[in-house]
């Protein structure tokens, strides 16, 4: 038996390894997660109003979501101005993850710390150098509208218990206002570049273009009220239930070669990765959300999602080429509502909170993260100390997916006799449109 | 600058979450010219880096994230071994951060493979084992500078990376980091020469010494949680009756925290006269109930809840003196000398 491990894989928001073993037959990849992130056991014993502090370990959006299980659990109901300036938040956070994607994936072409003022680099060809100078500059606006709103952009404060902690200032709103127009600009001329240099075929993606995830059933929160959506993977509803039952419908599988989890139906059974169909897991992200093929509220963005249906066909879709378009589309919308929500009229009002009276014993909440859907369910003691918590993480519910991505790129690249350099960046290009 | 004269940078992160890292590319993103002054020559988040590529004569290793696994440890060593300057970047680096919160709930979540040391199925891989208890980088290598914060604010991160990756290369833009360090550290930083070995990049004072609320009189006549009514601009969080940890934490961000009506939870680690945080908390807070009524402030006292968890939000594996393990950036050894810039 060979055993080959591609370390570290770039663009991960853990750190992974894949390792690759062959024993005769089609090579076994592992995608690994290779350091624990033991949040139950940190938020065990915590008062259960800190919960929107500690969790976003996981990714900034949790605070929000872990903020609207609160408002549950307190049976608070936010002021509609709070509720504004949280999605105003989850939006420039949706901006802020998917620009990031995008710089990474031109900076696969274009070195990110190329001095292009130096006579090395200068003698090179930098055509991508404004793009992704375009990028990293909206980024950190997206980053300045997550500060304004959420106190800090990586691990915001402001959303609590009922609503928000405080008003934004007088200063913040044509700033806000000026960067979603900024933002919503460039992601216009970000589609611009993917629609003609990585989507059509043989460009930036290559051969991976075609590389699919699927077929697999998706799980997403629906459009209104507090249910989720499970899809099969031919795009057909298969169920809706509420938020608070995500964990009697999905379970977690662990192998001993992983940190994370694999989340599954529990209604199928843990079948394994290598099944066909696996029917036993689901995916969340842009793509999952977009594979119910609703149309889009904002202009922009469901113009974009109708060239996606046009170029590669309606609906569900797993390929890589088609989760790189989600995440353009989706960059779009949230630019796009970004602009719509960031009125002064709108992120203003006289109560920013709903005050609780008493400690809760147990609150859920699901919220839409840029990563992909993300759940949270706590039980708190008479003292509201936290007694229980659970959470279902994009990087648990996608973890199944990102083994089948990684097995399929590895098949593929040992096929064509790739060296194991470029498929690891077969891999990781993979993986980035997730 | 020529690519011979730039320092030489790596990047890395152990147990964590990936925001200090994301902190440095966003610098990148601000200041768009990390590459003038350093070559990147090891980051596996961004350049997909391995471990076989790192070489002697790294300038600067910019380490986040906490020591949990056997993995970690390991980076963290080899990362010492190969650099000049080891800067713990965060609180998980710089006290164990949230990852440390675990030890307190028993960090029970790890594979069994794992926890035991790595043993697994044939044929399949596995993982690095576990460490008995969360760690900080300076429990494991010998530190020479720390960022702390979680995330490090861009301004200190900025002032970090020009005083040690780009020494002075860039005056112009070091007043507005300089003004927020101690003076020292900002008379080294403007003559482009390393500022002392065991510099925290911080402010000198408590975090109550920036922040912008009114203080007024500081009697604990009641404790009020984070979820209860209080006012979110003006006064003191403290007087008002929540914990507070601004009185105990080490100035530098701004009081981010306090300026948006929600209490410090201490992300800068302990003050820089305070020998434990926790101590310094309990100390302040008591000293000022007020009533003289035993069974008043017996009262008072029930409505505390989780202290450990609330005082070593971010530093228990470092700075709790009941917990805490030996430092390793006590020894001495080549590093003072290399220090001196």
């Amino acid at each position: 038996m060979s055993r080959v491990t591609l370390d570290a894989l770039r663009w991960q928001e853990q750190p992974a390894q894949a390792t690759v073993t062959v024993n005769g037959g089609a090579p076994h990849v592992y995608f690994q997660i290779t350091a624990p992130r033991d949040v139950a056991a940190m938020c065990q014993g915590r008062p259960v109003e800190e919960l929107p502090r500690i969790l976003p370990i996981l990714s900034p959006a949790h605070h929000l979501c872990a903020a609207q299980a609160l408002d549950r659990l307190f049976g608070v109901e936010p002021p509609p101005v709070a509720k504004n300036m949280r999605e105003a938040l989850r939006l420039a956070l949706f901006v802020r993850h998917h620009l990031r994607k995008f710089y990474f994936l031109v900076s696969s072409v274009e070195h990110p710390f190329t001095d292009f003022w130096s006579q090395d680099a200068r003698r090179g060809s930098h055509s991508l150098r404004p793009l992704l100078d375009d990028l990293m500059r909206h980024g950190s606006l997206a980053q300045e509208a997550a500060i304004i709103l959420g106190g800090r952009a990586d691990h915001p404060v402001t959303a609590i218990a009922g609503g928000v902690s405080r008003a934004l200032r007088e200063e913040h709103h044509p700033r806000l206002a000026e960067i979603a127009e900024a933002c919503r600009s460039c992601a216009e001329r970000l589609a611009g570049f993917l629609r003609e240099s990585v989507f059509p075929e043989g460009k930036v993606l290559g051969e991976l273009r075609g590389l699919a995830a699927g077929p697999l059933a998706s799980l997403t929160a629906a459009p209104e009220g507090d249910g989720l959506v499970l899809r099969d993977a031919r795009g057909a509803e298969m169920e809706r239930f509420a938020a608070a039952a995500v964990f009697d419908k999905v379970d977690l599988h662990r192998e001993p070669w992983s940190h994370e989890p694999f989340a599954f139906l529990k209604a199928k059974g843990w079948q394994g990765l290598g099944a066909t169909p696996a029917e036993g897991l689901f995916f969340v992200g842009p793509l999952a959300r977009l594979n119910g093929g609703v149309a889009l509220a904002t202009p922009l963005a469901e113009a974009e999602r109708q060239r996606l249906v046009e170029a590669i066909g309606p609906f569900p879709r797993f390929e890589v080429v088609a989760a790189y378009w989600a995440l353009l589309v989706e960059l779009l919308s949230a630019a796009e509502g970004l602009v719509a929500l960031c009125q002064v009229e709108k992120l203003t009002g006289p109560v920013l909170r709903t005050i609780p009276k008493a400690p809760g014993r147990e609150g859920h909440a699901a919220l839409e993260s840029p990563q992909g859907l993300i759940c949270h369910h706590f039980r708190a003691d008479e003292r509201g100390l936290v007694e229980e918590v659970r959470v279902l993480d994009t990087a648990t519910a996608n973890n199944g997916l990102f083994g089948i991505v990684a097995q399929r790129a590895v098949e593929a690249s040992l096929a064509q006799k790739r060296p194991w350099e470029e498929t690891k960046k077969r891999i990781e290009l993979s993986l980035l449109a997730y | 600058m020529r690519a011979e004269q730039k320092k030489k940078l790596a990047v890395y992160t152990a147990t964590g979450c990936r925001a200090c890292e994301q902190g440095i590319l966003d610098l990148n993103y601000q200041v768009s010219e990390i590459g003038r002054f350093a070559d990147p020559v090891f980051w596996p988040y961004v350049l997909g880096t391995p471990w076989e590529a790192l070489q002697d004569g790294v300038d600067v290793a910019l380490f986040s994230g906490a020591i949990r696994t056997e993995a970690d440890r390991q980076a963290a060593l080899k990362l010492r071994e190969k650099s000049q300057l080891m800067v713990a970047v965060g609180a998980c680096a710089a006290f164990g951060g949230l990852p440390g919160l675990a030890d307190l709930g028993g960090g029970a979540e790890a594979p069994a493979a794992a926890a035991a040391g790595g043993a697994a199925e044939e044929d399949k891989p596995t993982l690095p084992g576990i460490e008995p208890q969360t760690l900080c980088l300076s429990q494991v290598v010998k530190v020479d500078y720390v960022v702390p914060g979680c995330p490090p604010t861009q301004n200190l991160l900025w002032a970090a990376v020009l005083a040690l990756v780009c020494r002075g290369e860039s005056p112009a833009r070091l007043s507005y980091a300089a003004a927020r360090l101690p003076e020292p550290v900002a008379e080294a930083m403007a003559s482009g020469m390393l500022p002392p070995r065991g510099t925290t990049f911080a402010g000198e004072k408590a975090v109550c010494g920036s922040c912008s609320r009114v203080k007024e009189e500081k009697k604990f006549g009641t404790v009020k949680r984070p979820y209860q009514e209080y006012q979110e601009t003006g006064r003191c969080l403290l007087e008002q009756g929540l914990i507070c940890q601004g009185v105990a934490t080490q100035e530098g961000c701004g009081g981010i925290c306090t300026g948006v009506g929600v209490p410090c939870r201490g992300c800068f680690g302990k003050a820089p006269a305070i020998f434990d945080p926790g101590t310094k908390m309990v100390s302040a807070i008591s000293s000022t109930f007020d009533s003289k009524d035993a069974k008043e402030i017996s009262g008072l006292v029930d409505n505390f809840v989780d202290l450990a968890g609330t005082f070593y939000r971010y530093s228990l594996p470092a700075q709790c003196s009941l917990l805490a393990t030996p430092d390793q950036s006590s020894e001495t050894d080549k590093g003072c000398d290399r220090c001196r810039g």
